[in-house]
Order: structure tokens, then C-alpha cells, then sequence
């Protein structure tokens, strides 16, 4: 069946969210606003203490406190539910770790949960915690990777034998060695991310439900893919996968933290199987920003094989993530950082060498384009390599980037490049700017004592990324159904939290079906009906969920036109669905609503008068793979001005040239570029989750915790590529990461521009004023 | 385990106008605002974003002023007016500055959302016809962690029906 092209599309146009009306009059649903009758609440007592010995917890006094219905301990809640058993991709050295849903023997970072209290209300569960008596012994805490290396120190899990969580491990592509031979000279830095994080405007939350009759677990989660935090559920809690219902409404915010579910989300729905009654947890902004889980602190050493001429031939990295207190998600970061460094460049040869630690932090979670150290130190390192050898920047970067009918358009570590644009998306990003121009105002604004700089960063998001030879089979599945009243139901295991997918699929079913917007329901957030997938994530949604919806939709199409014609007596090419309505020249007055249609179909099937073979069922499913789509990608630039006397930094224009393929919605992409960009703009400027070196977190409110407000994030000017489009029908392209990909290293470039006069190598990625002012010499280092 | 009748220490009765309506009920002296709204009043438009008074999700209209209800006691609001995000809309429909942020695509998850709002509206209040700038001052004490705060500050510009603000591209 070829794809139908109405009069008048939605997709590619900036219609307006469907979910806006509910949340713009307060009556949005989040896990925070559910009450139940019966329902009970959740508080933790957790550990002060960063790395200690739990030698007894005595509860007493917290059990008999008003209100209070149960204490667990975490020897107690072993007996619940399962420890959390080899996490993750399993550490690839020493033992496997395990650890208990709530600490058991040891606390590993400040705020580990030692006692779960339950009660009638929030305020009286905390009050019960603050009654929990537990007996430490301290332990020297684990601060930094130095630490964590240090053989003297103790050990954060026996099972390891040490503080390395994995690695070394070095993979080599290319002929590294003939490489470096050839170079003209060696580049070197040590470049570190610090750690921040994710800081969604709604913490954690869960509200457990088990029904003792049924011996169903029914959970309302925020969470970014229902079918994930059920099965975590299940699995933790030992109960088989049908008797958990995962179901989930609005979900406010995540950036990469909500998925699956949370020792203490797993903590509350033992409670409630425990109970008999709801437990509801709403994770306070203390908790959320101490143990929710932090990102990004990672270090690097590089060397890059450099001609006079500009040209990088190969890098020889080594990274050490630092996983914090309990392994997960740090090992996959690497593996893919290690794939994704040479980005859109034509690397001959790479050598990679990854490992990685624990520490008593908060641990290592997926924060908005978890690998995006790939491109910060790439993006970094080029600026460095053009400084040494007095060659503008961007010049650098168009001597080096793969050009697209030359072949071989692939990265060294294997993937194709097929499609890029990132070669225009530089050259457009230059004109626009007018490179000349500005150098010659920064020379004469720098006589003035005025300090301005530009920085550029060019990258490339798997969005989903190429189709990758003999690579597991990764898809999206729709399901279409029509509805008696001949709305279109459109279900989606991707789980919307902002990105406004129940209006981007419906955007591209209507078109592809031929109804109304309006009669479109995008269904997500119910593990009853929601298909398979594992949510929203990864730059997934548009190329995988919205092509499965086009390729679904298409097929369901296929059939009602099929049934259609049995009924009508016609040939199905001459019937077509549009506005909601059967049309054609032989439908009796030349329309039919769809309703009626489906009336007819409905009882055509159950009298038998439809020939053998006829399909009425009218529902379809579609998988689909993000087709030949790949990648999204192109460049930031950044023009910034340093104050040296205070060390204050002022965007003065940022610019992104950017290709995510087709877009759905534009103003949807922008958002999402915006946002993303505004998050690199903290991650620079404002944002770092800081440790003192005994290990105590410092940063556990939002007065420590500096998120950029509307004072801080300038103007983004965006401009859109035409894409390459290489899949017949799909070729839309994620774009929920590449503006948190690409800033940090953009500002950090355009600020080390800034710098230039003062000669300092700008090697790290947080720079607030007090950094800027040590890096000028005005403060001691 | 026997479940204990909880007492409050000290339960006193509070009046006050909420959104046009007089509203009375009893709350405990820790009670604050926000929780008195959002529990037993229903009002769950109003949202907690960090219970220490930095995000301004929770803001809402005391007094005709914008206050934080995560910080406010509910026995301190006794007598007061108070106007949240449920009390924006008019007989169903949406008001000018609700319908600019629908069309300016203004937010995304919509938690920070019934704060931006009643901010916004305070502003609209006092100075109808605002500067980006001034726009931009009057939010910088609400935090949005998904929009960047340009889709955002666009609404607020459009309800006023004022210049469009720098960075704003016609659709």
C-alpha cells in the first residue's frame, strides 16, 4: 500500500499539545495528586554518614510514634523483596555486586536508606524517622577516583575486592600505532566533566497498591516506560509479571531518572503487599538531589595524533567514570563514549581504554545524552589541537569532518555515517555568525579591556542511530485500533514526560490514516495494554515510535479500505479514508463517516457476509526500527563575553544549526533543543553536585543547587537543515539530547576564546566565576 | 500492629476565600498552605517542586500577591483571598494568558507550570504591557527544567498583546 498524501498535513506543522488544556488549568494528574482511600505514606530514615558499618537499628520508639502503622529495616525488607542482584551490565571485574533494597551491613553514600517508616501521613512518617536509632560504625569514606584507587582505603563492596568497579579495558580500531608514526606532533590534555544532574521539577514518586484479594500489585509510577518499572517490580518483588500493573499519567519531568523503579519505589510496594494497604512516596527535593542519582563525572587522558595541516589522525583515551555508591549504568556510558567519540570526523585510528570506579556518591545515573562526554572532550580536544597549531577552530573541524560522497563514510569504531550533515551544519553555522566580522570586534573590543569569544561544537546523536550489521534486533511497537465511534487509538510504550508524544503520534496517524487530529488518542502508561518497548528514552521516539505508528496505521488503513470494498462492492483503489470519512466515488453520497463504517464492518463480520480471508478485525501492529534514519546532529556556536573582574559569564548569542531529519512538530523540536541547550547552560555556569572530602553532599538544596532561571538562558536561535532523507517513508529523527550534547563543550570553547589573551588550557567543563578567575590568575588556583 | 490514633497536637479552624469561595477547615499549626490546598481542598493544581521555597511551583495569588504556599502556614492565610491555578480560567474558559501559553507552546511537562502562571498573571496585573526583560526579571524566581524559559516568556508577551519578544519567529 503506498503512503497517502493529504491536502493538508499535521505532521510537519506546530499544532498545538493536546496535554496543554489539562496542565494549563491545573488539572494535570501526578503520582503527588492520587489519594486513595486507606492510603498511607512513605519516609526513610537514611544514613548521615557516607561510608559506615550499620551495627544495629533499633525501630522501637519509631513504631509506637502517632500514627505510625509500620518500620522496616533493611534486614527486614530482605526477607520482602530481592537484593538487587548483579546491576546493569555486570562489572567486568571482581564479583558480582549485590545490595539490599534498604542498606543491610553497610551505608555506601549520605542518605542511604536504613529504615522505611509508614504512616498516616508524610509530616508523622518523618517524625517517626527522626526516632530511628541506628548504631554506625564510620568508615573512611571514598571520595574522589584518586580515592577509590587507593589501597589503603576500605573497600565499598567485599565482593570487589577493591574500589574498581571494571576495567581497564582497551579496545584498539585502526592502526594506531602507524598513526601516531605519521603525526607531525602530539596533543595532549587531561579533560574532566564534573558531576551534576538531572533535577527533574518532580522528584521520584510512586504510589503502591496491592489488593490482597487479587494478589494484584497495582502501581501509579512516574517513570519513563511502564513496561521496564514492572518488570524491575516484579522481578525484585518475586511476584510473576501478570499479577503487577504498572500505570502511569503525567509525569513531571526526568531527564533519564525514571526508569524502571528505585530501590525506595520498590521499598514502598513490598510495604504495601506487606500491608494490604496504598503506600505513596513522594521523594522530597532533599532526596532528590542527594540520592536520586548523579551523572557525568568522568576523566580523561588523550592524545591526538595531529599534521601540521590540521589533520587528526587517530586519539589514544582513556576514560575512569565514577559510578558513585551503587553500580548500574556507568559501564554501559563507557561503551558507548568509546563508540561515539570520533562523532561525524574522519578519525583513521583509535585506541580506548575505559574503567571504572565506585565511590560513596550518589550513584551514576542516564542523565540527557548519557555518553555526551564523547563530544565534549572531541569538541574540547579540537580546540586545543587548533590553538597549538594557530589554525582557526572551525578550520580544524572542516579539515576533519567526514564529507558525505567520500567514501569510507563510517566511523573508525564501525558505525555508517550515511545521511550526516554535520559538514553544512558548521559551514551555515560560520556564515551566519560571520566569522570575520566578529574577530575583528573581539580584537578591538579587547583593547577596551573587554573580553569576548566564540566557540563552536559539532556532533552527531544516534537518533536511533544506523541500522548496525549483526546488532540485536532494536524496535518501536504501535498498536492502531479503531474505536466504535470511529476515533483512532494509537497505543505507544514510549511514555511522555514533556516531549508531548500524544500529540506528535497523533500528529502522524491522523495524516497517515486520514482522520482528524481530534480523533486521534495516543494511549500510553498502562502495562494492561501498553505495547512492548521499553519507553522513552535514548532518542527513540520519533524515527522507531513514530514510524511504527505510520508503518500501523498504514497497515489498518489497508484493512478497513479492504473491508470497505467487500461491503461496497467497489475495488479498495477506489475508496480512500480522509477527514474522518470514507470517500469515493462509488461510497453512496460520496461519504461515509467512519463510525458508520465501522458499524457496517462490524456486523457485515458477524453475519458472515464478508468472503473467507477478510480481516475485520480492526486493530494493527506495527515494529519498526527507525528505518534508514540514523542520525541527528549539527553545530552549536556560542559568542560569550567574560567579565575578568568578576569572572561572570554573558551569553551573548547562541546559535544551533541542527538536522533531526523531518520534524513532526516544529515547535516541539525547538522546545526540545532549547531545553536541552538550557541544561548545558547550567552545566557550564551553574550546576555541580558537590562533595566535601569527607563525603557529605553540598549540594542538596535548590539555594546550592543552581539551576539556570530565565535570567540566565539567552536567546537560542535555531535553524533547521533540509535532511538527507534515506528511508522511503520515515525520516524523522530524535532530537531530545543533542542540545545538552553540544552546549557544554560550545560554551566552554567560546569561553576558553574568551580566555585566550590570559593563556590558559581550559580542561574542565564547570566554569563559574570563581574557576574563571583562577584561570585568569586573579585568584590563587 | 495496632495503628495508633493520631492526635494532633493543636488542630485550629481556618476561613478563608479560595478562588472566589469561602473555604474553612481545620489544620494543625504545621500545616502549610500548599497542604492544606492540595489535601484537603482538592486543589492539586498547585505543586511542590522543592518544599523550600526556590522553585515556585507552588506559587500562588495571597492577597492578591504572589507567595510561595510551600512556605506560608495555612493558619497564617486565615482570612485571606487566595487565587490559584484553578481559579484562572472563567466558566470553562481558558483566560488570554492561559490560551498565549497554549499557543506559544509554552511548556512541556507542565509541573512548574501553575507557578509560571500565577506569576505571569501577578505581573500581567501590575504592568500589563511588560518588556522581554521585564518579563524575564518577573519569572527568574520560577524554575523550569525542560523549556528554557523561551517558549515561556513568549506567552507571557503575547497575552500582553505587547512587541514580540527578540527571539520570536512568526508560525
Amino acid at each position: 500500500m503506498k503512503a497517502r498524501v493529504p491536502a493538508e498535513r499535521y505532521t510537519g506543522a506546530s499544532v498545538r499539545r493536546v496535554e496543554d488544556e489539562r496542565l494549563l488549568t491545573g488539572r494535570g494528574s501526578f503520582v503527588a495528586d492520587a489519594q486513595l482511600p486507606g492510603m498511607l505514606h512513605a519516609a526513610f530514615c537514611r544514613s548521615p554518614l557516607p561510608h559506615a558499618r550499620i551495627l544495629a537499628v533499633n525501630t522501637e520508639a519509631a513504631r509506637l510514634a502517632p500514627g505510625v502503622v509500620a518500620v522496616f529495616d533493611g534486614a527486614q525488607m530482605a526477607q520482602m523483596a530481592s537484593p538487587v542482584a548483579d546491576p546493569g551490565d555486570s562489572p567486568r571485574s571482581g564479583g558480582p555486586v549485590s545490595f539490599g533494597i534498604l542498606a543491610v551491613d553497610k551505608a555506601r553514600l549520605v542518605g542511604d536508606p536504613v529504615a522505611l517508616v509508614v504512616a498516616q501521613s508524610r509530616a508523622l512518617a518523618e517524625d517517626a524517622c527522626e526516632l530511628i536509632q541506628v548504631e554506625y560504625q564510620e568508615l573512611a569514606p571514598v571520595v574522589t577516583v584518586e580515592q577509590a584507587l587507593d589501597p589503603s582505603l576500605p573497600v565499598i563492596f567485599e565482593e570487589l575486592g577493591g574500589n574498581r568497579l571494571f576495567g581497564p579495558e582497551t579496545k584498539v580500531f585502526g592502526d594506531v600505532d602507524g598513526a601516531f608514526a605519521r603525526a607531525d606532533r602530539v596533543v595532549r590534555a587531561s579533560i574532566r566533566q564534573h558531576r551534576h544532574q538531572n533535577v527533574p521539577m518532580e522528584g521520584r514518586a510512586i504510589l503502591a497498591n496491592f489488593d490482597a484479594g487479587s494478589g494484584q500489585l497495582l502501581v501509579r509510577a512516574a517513570t519513563q516506560g511502564v513496561n521496564t518499572t514492572r518488570q524491575t517490580l516484579a522481578e525484585q518483588l518475586r511476584m510473576p509479571l501478570d499479577r503487577v500493573r504498572v500505570v502511569a499519567e503525567d509525569v513531571g519531568g526526568s531527564f533519564g531518572l525514571k526508569f524502571g523503579a528505585s530501590r525506595e519505589e520498590v521499598a514502598c510496594c513490598a510495604a504495601s503487599r506487606e500491608l494490604g494497604r496504598p503506600v505513596r512516596w513522594i521523594e522530597d527535593r532533599w532526596e532528590n538531589l542527594t540520592v536520586s542519582g548523579q551523572a557525568r563525572e568522568e576523566s580523561f587522558e588523550v592524545e591526538a595524533a595531529v599534521t601540521s595541516a590540521g589533520r587528526i589522525l587517530a586519539l589514544k583515551v582513556e576514560m575512569v567514570i565514577d559510578s558513585g555508591a551503587y553500580p548500574g549504568f556507568a559501564p554501559l556510558v563507557v561503551d558507548i563514549v568509546r563508540e561515539m567519540i570520533p562523532g561525524p570526523y574522519r578519525l583513521e585510528a583509535l585506541s580506548f581504554t575505559g574503567s571504572g570506579v565506585v565511590t560513596n556518591k550518589a550513584s551514576y545515573v542516564a542523565y540527557r545524552g548519557p555518553w555526551a562526554a564523547e563530544t565534549f572532550v572531541r569538541e574540547r580536544m579540537i580546540d586545543l589541537v587548533a590553538q597549538e597549531l594557530g589554525i582557526s577552530a572551525p578550520e580544524v573541524r572542516l579539515r576533519n569532518l567526514a564529507v558525505r560522497d567520500e567514501p569510507p563514510l563510517r566511523m573508525v569504531t564501525g558505525p555508517s555515517l550515511a545521511g550526516i550533515t554535520a559538514r553544512e551544519s558548521l559551514l551555515r553555522a560560520v556564515e551566519i555568525l560571520d566569522l570575520t566580522g566578529f574577530r575583528e570586534e573581539q580584537l578591538r573590543l579587547r583593547e577596551e579591556g573587554r573580553y569576548l569569544g566564540i566557540g563552536f561544537a559539532t556532533y552527531i546523536e544516534p537518533a536511533p542511530g544506523p541500522r548496525q550489521e549483526g546488532g540485536e534486533e532494536n524496535t518501536e511497537q504501535v498498536r492502531v485500533e479503531l474505536d466504535q465511534d470511529g476515533s483512532l487509538l494509537v497505543h505507544t510504550a514510549q511514555m511522555p514526560h514533556g516531549q508531548g508524544h500524544r500529540t506528535t503520534l497523533a500528529q502522524v496517524a491522523a495524516d497517515e490514516f486520514g482522520v482528524r487530529l481530534e480523533q486521534v488518542q495516543v494511549m500510553v502508561g498502562d502495562t494492561q495494554r501498553t505495547p512492548t518497548g521499553f519507553g522513552t528514552g535514548g532518542s527513540r521516539f520519533a524515527a522507531m515510535a513514530g514510524g511504527a505508528a505510520l508503518h500501523g496505521a498504514r497497515r489498518l488503513r489497508g484493512k478497513v479500505l479492504e473491508a470497505a470494498a467487500q461491503i461496497l462492492d467497489l475495488a479498495p483503489a477506489e475508496l480512500d479514508i480522509s477527514g474522518g470519512e470514507l470517500v469515493g466515488p462509488g461510497v453512496p453520497g460520496g461519504r461515509l463517516p467512519l463510525a458508520e463504517l465501522i458499524g457496517r464492518i462490524d456486523l457485515a463480520a458477524r453475519s458472515g457476509q464478508l468472503p473467507p480471508g477478510t480481516d475485520a478485525d480492526l486493530t494493527a501492529t506495527a515494529d519498526f526500527d527507525g528505518g534508514e534514519s540514523g542520525w541527528s546532529g549539527g553545530t552549536h556556536c556560542c559568542v560569550v563575553e567574560v567579565d575578568a573582574a568578576t569572572g561572570l559569564v554573558r551569553i551573548l548569542r547562541y546559535l544551533v544549526v541542527e538536522d533531526c531529519g523531518d520534524m513532526i512538530n516544529p515547535a516541539v523540536v525547538d522546545g526540545q533543543i532549547r531545553g536541552g541547550v538550557a541544561q548545558g547552560v547550567g552545566a557550564v555556569l551553574l550546576e555541580r553536585s558537590a562533595y566535601d572530602p569527607e563525603g557529605q553532599y553540598l549540594s542538596a538544596t535548590l539555594m546550592d543547587y543552581l539551576l539556570p532561571t530565565a535570567l540566565d538562558v539567552p536567546h537560542i536561535e535555531i535553524e533547521h537543515l533540509s535532511p538527507v532523507r534515506l528511508d522511503p517513508d520515515v525520516n524523522f529523527r530524535g532530537v531530545g539530547e543533542g542540545g545538552m550534547i553540544a552546549a557544554p563543550p560550545t560554551i566552554c570553547n567560546a569561553i576558553a576564546d574568551a580566555l585566550s589573551p590570559f593563556g590558559p588550557r581550559v580542561l574542565e567543563q564547570h566554569l563559574p566565576p570563581t574557576r574563571i578567575l583562577e584561570l585568569i590568575g586573579a585568584l590563587p588556583d | 500492629m495496632p495503628e495508633r490514633e493520631v492526635q494532633p497536637q493543636a488542630s485550629l479552624t481556618i476561613r478563608l476565600q479560595v478562588n472566589g469561595e469561602e473555604r474553612e477547615g481545620a489544620v494543625e499549626g504545621r500545616t502549610t498552605l500548599a497542604d492544606f490546598l492540595r489535601d484537603q481542598l482538592g486543589l492539586t493544581g498547585t505543586h511542590l517542586g522543592c518544599e523550600h521555597g526556590v522553585c515556585g511551583a507552588c506559587t500562588v495569588l495571597l492577597d492578591s500577591q504572589p507567595a510561595r504556599s510551600c512556605l506560608v502556614l495555612a493558619a497564617s492565610a486565615d482570612g485571606s483571598r487566595v487565587e490559584t491555578v484553578e481559579g484562572l480560567a472563567e466558566n470553562g474558559q481558558l483566560s488570554r494568558l492561559q490560551q498565549a501559553m497554549w499557543d506559544s507552546h509554552s511548556f512541556q511537562c507542565g509541573f512548574c507550570t501553575p507557578g509560571f502562571l500565577i506569576q505571569a498573571a501577578a505581573l500581567l496585573a501590575e504592568n500589563p504591557s511588560p518588556t522581554e526583560a521585564e518579563v524575564r526579571h518577573a519569572l527568574s524566581g520560577n524554575l523550569c527544567r525542560c523549556t528554557g524559559y523561551e517558549s515561556i516568556v513568549r506567552g507571557v508577551m503575547a497575552a500582553a498583546g505587547g512587541p514580540e519578544p527578540a527571539g520570536a519567529e512568526p508560525r
